[in-house]
Parts: structure tokens; C-alpha cells; sequence
């Protein structure tokens, strides 16, 4: 409170200094006056009656001077005296100026940058209500996803949950409004779905129990982007239709602009209407479902709870559901917990160097306290008291943050978004980023903390200065200051050497994961997808028939196939049973990643054929079932020919399939799965009955082999689909070295971020080191001169100055070192194919510094031997 | 300001306004009057002393200030005691009793 009270005084005194001095005057004038009428009536002339007044008040001056000064006058006028002295001596020195607030705004400014995407990617809350009762159900170990029966089956079972909503985001469905066909990004939700998060629509309303029933009239929910883009924010689209893959859909409701969950999504449409598609309750469907806990009941005993249920339809189904168990993981650490740890890291690095700019800053500012020491000298000898220069070189330092933190701001502003665009759309809520208050807050508080933290060091030095020594000895450096410096050069080499080593690990890394073989040949190779949107399969089979030929024929075309998923996508995973074996126990039957492909796939994506055949033209529907393996699944017949070996999908009925090929592994998630094989078969589109196609695919990829370079033909091949049919929708259009890159999007974006630090940290280090050389250099000049005239050798003069900056640099190296080895820990998991203590990237990290910073002493050295002994010795 | 006279004298002059205060709100002029008045003409406070050691009360807020008119219309600033002056008030004429409690004490002791 008084503190408060005083604060609140002295920013009055500061800015209405004239009423408040008025105000004192006003008051001892009253005084005055009263005396003086009070002298008068006890028989005084006016006369007397004044000067007796006057005297007894004593030295009016002075009384008003202290009065103000309790008033809270003063101290905001010395700070201002102390801003406006700093910023004229920031002016005179523009030099100095200029390298320092660009050394601490691009500091800042990156810091900045990263925090605005830390803050909005982890720190800030999902805008759902009371987010933190909100968990992802996923089933087995890892939380995978959740077929529908089982929960539709624990949805009604029992309340575990206070509500549950199953979610299916990557839907793609073919919108045909006014224009051209549009592909739009859809999302299955169950009833509640809104309403279990929270969110209001911004108009019309949540989806109900009815609108989910299998065969309920078709209903649909816009997103707010969609809405405005293409019915121009028209509020009476309620209750209308819009025609999605050739359906009609009711719209029911628009969600707000900024409601996001997950994937993006256009369109939100009933689950439970593609209730048919998900029966297969031993199925891996890529179902979430999102759950609000009941008040007061944790996150463990739901789960509990949660797999009573799983126990009972584990006896109940035991064909599809032995081991299966509900796992619950909260919303935010589903949606960002990947994300996290890089992130933080980044956030890590990036510190370091603010750490680096902020040792920069403090050396330069030691090299000007050296020269400035006679104007300290002067100030004391005016009076001036240690506190008081301290004072006043701190606000030197603080108004250089902040002009840092300034243009750190406007840096961020511009970087947050420059690195947001960069990013792969896989982080989730990145768009959200930007300088917001929380950031600003955070910039301050950096500025603060910087300022103070390379300018406390200065301060204090120069504030302890031997007066009549410092007057006498002019600009001779002292022994103290030295070892201030020193010690900031190492730490500076040591800091840099940590993050070199952290950017050498992830560059060693990401050079792995591209020699990764990923099994198939990846240059010349055009991919698109083209949608299934007729129910009628005979027209289906003839279109993809006819395009495949079509486009066969165009110049530079090698070959064509199609398939229905593409490596580095995502996969269907069924499990299968070899023939003739003994039936696995429930739940343990062996799964494999499922392709249905064209004859031509093999041929087309460059996968080797390792014995047996691929298919043929003369596999039909009406042939027996074939099937080919990749080498993984060959492993399953250890001792005995894969081919002729016949496979399931089914532990009774269904087709059953004779292997008659075996082909290279190919990568199927990402080109870092290398050393968990899932294993992979192929079946033939060509043997699937035409009218079972719809029912099977909604996306079918075409996969065009070049002789040129591919993307040379998109044009062509997106031709000759609009010749077959001008409605059709063909999106993704992709070369295969684009998937490839777009897979390791995330790491070559971690990669070049720490990179870029390690960088600017790097280029800071050997500013640092050669800056102080060169100042020790100088202050040598007359020891070295010395040394010279006593017969010192050129190469002697080298030794001695290289000697000084080397020994600083190996200190710093082998700190650096020592934190490396404790840092690069961290940052195991990102790694791929390289130890965290790799000792080729540590040993070579190490020499590039060591070569750097002996350059960095070079130039110095070769200064100090023009030293010509005669002028040196003559020196002041 | 650590001198520790002045802190005893600041003290006990922070507790004689408060003390003439407590009778009623009063103008800078007043104060010394009433000061004088109620130690029968022994005490005299400086001028000089009284603003600051005023205006530091104010800060604390113990007292506030208000511009007012005394008994001949003339303008003046006028002095009431807060709250946490009252009480203020108290806490130190109870440690200046047990003050002065003790030092006699000591003083009658043989």
C-alpha cells in the first residue's frame, strides 16, 4: 500500500511537477499568512508583523526543496535525467550503439518468435470448455484408434464418461456447387460432438442422437471458412441442402470461426451415418474418440472403469477383442505432446543464444567502461556516489534492451510468421501464433533480464574505481576487467559449442534418414488421387480402365498403374491367417499393411521383384486369388517357399489367396520406421468384381513413371481424366520426391532452425573473441613494443597473442563439451541413426571451432607484430 | 535518514501531529498552534520540520489533506486523520507509555 502510494507520488511529481510544487507553495504562503495575522493581532505593523513571519519560517527555499522531495519529486526527474544522459551518450557512441541493439534484437527478436509459437502451439488453453477434463480414448497399448462397435458398445454400456464423441478426421468429400468441383476436407463426428466441447455453434445447432441413426436424412455442419467462402456468410443456409459426393446434405449449423479440432475440417457430418462402413469391430478404422471425465472423477479410475467394460467384451467377442483395452490420454498431451519436446528444445537453443548476444553485449560495454573511465572519475569526483553510477550505467543498458527488445518485437512479428509458413502443416494450432500480450510480456521481461544481465557486470566494475588512481592512470586496463572478459569469452565458446553439436547431431540425422532406401524409386514418379464418387462399379472400373491407358499413351510416359494407398500415407492394417496352420489364439493373429494396386504397380513404382511373379493381365475376377508379399511377411515361412503358401483375411470364409510373388519392404509411415518391418501385402484391383469398388475405395491414386521430369506432365495427365469425365475431382497432385520431402518436413524444419542458431551463435562467438584480442592487443602495445626492442621475434609476438585467445577457446571448448555430453541427452529421441555422444560430429564440431576461433586470433596477432617498438615505447 | 536521533525525533514528532490531529482536522499553521497549546506553550515545532514530516504522514496514509477555508475565509490546506492514522496513534502512545514506563522504572530503581 505504500509502496503504492509512493509510486503513485513520484509519477505525479513527475508529471505534474508544476502543480505539485504550486500546491506547496499555495500551503507555506497560507502559513506565512496566518502568521502574519496572528503577529497583527497581537499589536504588530504589517511591517513587523512580515518579517517577524519570515523569520521565524526560516529558509523558505529550502523547506519547499525538502518538502518536494518527500512529495515524491526527484526520483522520476533523476531517471529521466538518466534516460536522457543514456540515450545522448548511445547517440555520441553510434557505433557501439548499432552493434549492440542489433546484437540483442536479433536475440530478442528469435526468442521472441519462438515463444509466440511455444505460446500458442503448448502454453495457451484449447478454446473449449474446461479443456482439461478432456481425454482421446484409443484402444490397445500405444492409444490407436477405436473400432465403432466397441464404441457404440461402452458408449451406451455404463457411463464412464460424462459424454464421448467418436472423431474421424481426412475424410475428403467432392462438393459440386456452383463452379468447378471442389475436394473439401471433411470430419465424422457422433452426436453431442459440439456440445461435448463446449463450443456453441455460431448458428444453427449440434448434431442430435437422431441425426446419427444409420439411414437418418443426411445432415451437415459448415465451417466458418467454408461458409463465407462460398455462400458469402448467408445465414438462411440453415435448414438447406448442399450436394457433397453426390448426396444431398441438410445444413444444421455453422461452427465458429475459430473452432478447430484436429485436422482441419470443412464439413462435419453424422458418424453414424457410415455406420456400415465401420461394422468390423475387429477393424483399425483411425476412429478417436473424444471424452469429457466426470466431474470429480480422475483420469485413472475412468480408466478403470472404462475397461471393465473392455473385459466383458473381450469374453463377449474374443475373435476381435482379446487384449484390447482402453487407454485415456488428455486432450492437450494428445494433440501437442509429439511436438513438445522439439519445441522445447528449439526454445532451449534459441536461449543460448540470447545468452551469447548477452556476453557480447557485456564485452563491448567493458571496452567502453575502460575508455569512459575518466568520465566516471570526474562524475565521483563531483560527488556522485557508487550507487549513483551504477544507477545510471544500468539505465544505459536497460534503454539498449529495450531498443533491442523493440526491434526484437517487429523481427518477431515478421519471423513468427516466416517460420509458421515454414512449418508442415502437422503442427497442430501453429497458425495460431502471434505476438500477443502473453509474448509482448515475455519480450519485456526478457528485454529486462537481459539488460540487466550484461549490464550488471559493467557497472559494477566501472562503480569500483580507485579514484585518484584512475585520474593518474589514464586508459591502462586493469587486471580485474581482464578476467571479467576472459571468463565471458569462454563461456561464449562454450555455449557455442553446445549448440553446434546439438545442430551437428540433427544435420547427421537428417543425412541418415535421406540415405534411408525407402524401396522404391522415387525420381520421375507423378502421383495424384482421383475420388470415387459413383456407386455404379462397372463405370468405375471402365474410368480408371480408360485413364490408365489414356494417359499410357502420352509422350514420356513409362508406365501407369493405381493403387489404393501410397507409402509415406496412411495404411489399412488387417490382420491375416497363413492356410494350414493352426488358428492363432484370439487377438494374436499376425496383421500386415494391405495395398490393392494395378498389375503395373511393381513395375511402375520401381519395387523389386525377389522371386515368384507380380500380377499378370491374366488375373481375373474369375481366376483363383492371388497375392503378393514383401520380404517381411516371407519371414512368417522361416524354413519352407513362401510361394504357393495361402493366406486369409478371415479365420473362416472369405477369399483365400495363393502367394505367387515375393517384393522388396518398402517404408510405409515415415523413413524413420527402419527398424520395425510391419509387414506389407498386395492384392490385384484387377481380381476385385467391378461392383465391389465403390464399397472399397473412395480414393484411388494414379501413379504415372516418367522418362522426363514429372511434373512437366501433370497438366497433360489431368487432361486426359477431364476428357473421361470433366466433373471429376483430382486433387494432391505430388511427385514422389515431394511425398518424400514433405515426410521429413518436420525434421528438416527442427534441422535448419537449430542450424540457423548454432550459426548466429557461431558468427557472435568469433565476434566476441576477436574483439577482445583486438582490445587486448591494444592495450599491449607498449608491452609488446617492449618486447620487441629486447629482441622478441615476430613469431614470438604471434605466439604470445594466439596463445592468450587459444587458451581461452580450448577452456571454452572443453566446458562445451562437458555440456554437450550433458545437453545433446535431451534430444535423444530426435534423433535417427546417430548416438547423442556421436563422436564424429563432437571431434569435428570441435575442430571447426578450434579453426574458427584460431582465425578469430589470427588477424589480432598479425596486428600486434606490425607493432613498430619505437612508436609503441613513445606511446603517451 | 538512518541516523537513529533522527528517527527518535522524526517518531515522536510524527505522533505529536498525529495527537493534534486527533482533535479535530487542522491547517499546517493550526497544528503548530495546537501543538503548542496542549504542551502548555513547552513545545514549539520548526516550521521547517512540520511540511516534510506532513507530507511523509500523508504518503503513509495516515492523514489525508484537502483544500479548505479557515475562520477568516482564507484558503488553506487542510489535515484529518485517517483510519490507519487512528490506530497508528494508538500503537504509538501505547509503546511511548510502556517507554516511558520503563525508564522511570529504572530511574526509581536504588
Amino acid at each position: 500500500m505504500r509502496g503504492l502510494n509512493v509510486l503513485v507520488a513520484r509519477l505525479r511529481a513527475l508529471l505534474w511537477r508544476d502543480k505539485v510544487l504550486h500546491d506547496i507553495d499555495e500551503e507555506l504562503r497560507a502559513h506565512l499568512e496566518m502568521e502574519v495575522e496572528a503577529n497583527r493581532e497581537m499589536g504588530m505593523t504589517l511591517e513587523e508583523a512580515r518579517l517577524s513571519a519570515g523569520k521565524s519560517f526560516g529558509n523558505l527555499g529550502s523547506i519547499r526543496d525538502l518538502a518536494y522531495e518527500v512529495k515524491g519529486g526527484g526520483f522520476m526527474e533523476t531517471v529521466w535525467q538518466d534516460l536522457r544522459y543514456s540515450a545522448r551518450m548511445l547517440f555520441k557512441h553510434r557505433g557501439f550503439t548499432i552493434i549492440a541493439v542489433l546484437t540483442l534484437s536479433l536475440g530478442i527478436g528469435a526468442n521472441t518468435a519462438i515463444f509466440s509459437i511455444v505460446n500458442a502451439v503448448l502454453l495457451r488453453p484449447f478454446p473449449y470448455q474446461s479443456p482439461e477434463q478432456l481425454v482421446i480414448v484409443g484402444e490397445g497399448v500405444s492409444g490407436g484408434s477405436v473400432s465403432y462397435p466397441n464404441f457404440v458398445d461402452w458408449r451406451d454400456d455404463r457411463n464412464v464418461f460424462e459424454s464421448a464423441s467418436a472423431v474421424r478426421s481426412n475424410e475428403s468429400y467432392n462438393f459440386s456447387g456452383a463452379g468447378e468441383p471442389e475436394r473439401l476436407q471433411g470430419r465424422l463426428v457422433s452426436a453431442g460432438f459440439l456440445t461435448l466441447l463446449g463450443v456453441k455453434p455460431l448458428i444453427g445447432r449440434d448434431f442430435l442422437p437422431e441425426d446419427n441413426r444409420p439411414g437418418a436424412a443426411p445432415a451437415v455442419m459448415l465451417s466458418y471458412g467454408f461458409w463465407s467462402r462460398n455462400f458469402g456468410n448467408d445465414p438462411n443456409i440453415i435448414g438447406k441442402t448442399i450436394t457433397l459426393n453426390n448426396q444431398r446434405y441438410t445444413v444444421t449449423a455453422i461452427t465458429p470461426q475459430d473452432f478447430e479440432f484436429g485436422l482441419p475440417a470443412d464439413v462435419t457430418i453424422p458418424i453414424g451415418l457410415s455406420a456400415e462402413r465401420f461394422k468390423a469391430r475387429g477393424a483399425d478404422p483411425g476412429i478417436s474418440v473424444v471424452a469429457r471425465l466426470k466431474p470429480n472423477v480422475s483420469q485413472q479410475q475412468t480408466e478403470t472403469e472404462l475397461n471393465v467394460v473392455y473385459k466383458r467384451l473381450e469374453q463377449q467377442y474374443p475373435d476381435t477383442n482379446t487384449g484390447r483395452r482402453g487407454v485415456l490420454m488428455p486432450l492437450h498431451e494428445s494433440f501437442v505432446g509429439s511436438v513438445r519436446q522439439p519445441l522445447l528444445i528449439l526454445f532451449g537453443a534459441v536461449g543460448l543464444v540470447l545468452l551469447i548476444a548477452c556476453a557480447n553485449v557485456a564485452n563491448l560495454l567493458l571496452v567502453r567502461a575502460s575508455t569512459r573511465k575518466r568520465e566516471m572519475s570526474v562524475r565521483v569526483a563531483l560527488g556522485a556516489n557508487r550507487w549513483r553510477i551504477i544507477r545510471q550505467l544500468l539505465t544505459e543498458s536497460l534503454l539498449l534492451a529495450s531498443i533491442g527488445g523493440v526491434l526484437g518485437v517487429l523481427l518477431a512479428h515478421w519471423g513468427t510468421s516466416f517460420i509458421a509458413s515454414q512449418l508442415p502443416g502437422s503442427i497442430p494450432r501453429l497458425a495460431e501464433a502471434n505476438v500477443e500480450l502473453r509474448v509482448l510480456m515475455f519480450t519485456l521481461g526478457v528485454s529486462v533480464v537481459t539488460g540487466l544481465l550484461f549490464g550488471l557486470a559493467p557497472a559494477l566494475q566501472a562503480s569500483r574505481l580507485n579514484l585518484t588512481e584512475a585520474l593518474k592512470e589514464g586508459d591502462r586496463g586493469s587486471v580485474g576487467r581482464h578476467k571479467l572478459r576472459n571468463v565471458l569469452v569462454v563461456c561464449e565458446v562454450a555455449l557455442t559449442l553446445t549448440l553446434l553439436v546439438g545442430a551437428g547431431l540433427l544435420i547427421q540425422s537428417f543425412r541418415r534418414v535421406l540415405q534411408v532406401d525407402p524401396g522404391f524409386e522415387t525420381q520421375n514418379l507423378l502421383t495424384m488421387q482421383v475420388s470415387v464418387n459413383n456407386t455404379d462399379g462397372n463405370q468405375v472400373a471402365s474410368f480408371f480402365k480408360q485413364v490408365q491407358e489414356n494417359v499410357r499413351s502420352l509422350p514420356g510416359v513409362k508406365s501407369v498403374a493405381i493403387s489404393n494407398g501410397l507409402p509415406l500415407g496412411g495404411a489399412n492394417h488387417p490382420i491375416f491367417f497363413i492356410q494350414g496352420r493352426p488358428l492363432p489364439e484370439p487377438g494374436k493373429a499376425p496383421s500386415a499393411i494391405r495395398y490393392t494396386v494395378s498389375p503395373d504397380y511393381f513395375q511402375t513404382m520401381g519395387i523389386e521383384v525377389i522371386k515368384g511373379r507380380v500380377f499378370v493381365s491374366q488375373d481375373t475376377p474369375s481366376t483363383p486369388p492371388v497375392v503378393v508379399i514383401d520380404e517381411a511377411l516371407a519371414q512368417h515361412f522361416p524354413n519352407e517357399d513362401p510361394i504357393g503358401q495361402r493366406l486369409s483375411q478371415s479365420a473362416s470364409g472369405g477369399p483365400i489367396y495363393e502367394i505367387v510373388g515375393v517384393v522388396r519392404h518398402v517404408e510405409q509411415y515415415n523413413l524413420e520406421g527402419h527398424a520395425v518391418r510391419t509387414p506389407q501385402f498386395y492384392l490385384n484391383f484387377n481380381q476385385i468384381p467391378a461392383e465391389r469398388w465403390p464399397g472399397l475405395v473412395r480414393r484411388i491414386n494414379l501413379l504415372t513413371r516418367t522418362d522426363v521430369e514429372p511434373t512437366g506432365l501433370a497438366a497433360a495427365v489431368r487432361g486426359q481424366i477431364a476428357a473421361l469425365n470433366k466433373d471429376q475431382a483430382v486433387f494432391n497432385v505430388r511427385t514422389m520426391e515431394q511425398i518424400v520431402s514433405e515426410s521429413v518436413a518436420p525434421r528438416r524444419f527442427s534441422m535448419l532452425l537449430l542450424a540457423v542458431f548454432a550459426v548466429v551463435a557461431l558468427a557472435l562467438a568469433v565476434i566476441g573473441i576477436y574483439g577482445m584480442l583486438s582490445y587486448a592487443v591494444a592495450q599491449r602495445t607498449r608491452e609488446i613494443g617492449l618486447r620487441m626492442t629486447l629482441g622478441a621475434q615476430r613469431t614470438d609476438v604471434m605466439r604470445l597473442v594466439i596463445g592468450h585467445g587459444m587458451k581461452l577457446a580450448v577452456a571454452g571448448v572443453v566446458a562445451g563439451l562437458i555440456a554437450s555430453f550433458a545437453l545433446t541427452r535431451t534430444m535423444r529421441n530426435l534423433l535417427f541413426g546417430v548416438s547423442a555422444t556421436d563422436p564424429i560430429t563432437f571431434a569435428s564440431i570441435t575442430l571447426l571451432l578450434a579453426v574458427v576461433a584460431l582465425l578469430a586470433c589470427w588477424l589480432p596477432a598479425r596486428r600486434a607484430t606490425k607493432v613498430d617498438p619505437m612508436v609503441a615505447l613513445r606511446y603517451e | 535518514m538512518s541516523n537513529p536521533k533522527a528517527d527518535l525525533l522524526q517518531g515522536t514528532l510524527d505522533m505529536l501531529i498525529l495527537k493534534a490531529l486527533s482533535l479535530g482536522p487542522l491547517h499546517g499553521y493550526g497544528i503548530i498552534q495546537r501543538i503548542r497549546r496542549m504542551s502548555d506553550e513547552m513545545l514549539t515545532v520548526e516550521q521547517g520540520a512540520l511540511y516534510p514530516a506532513l507530507y511523509r504522514i500523508e504518503l503513509k496514509g495516515w492523514i489525508s489533506g484537502k483544500w479548505g477555508e479557515n475562520e477568516t475565509g482564507r484558503k488553506a490546506k487542510f489535515y484529518k486523520l485517517t483510519r490507519a492514522g487512528q490506530k497508528q496513534l494508538r500503537l504509538e502512545e501505547e509503546s511511548w507509555d510502556r517507554l516511558v514506563l520503563v525508564v522511570t522504572k529504572m530511574r526509581e530503581a536504588t
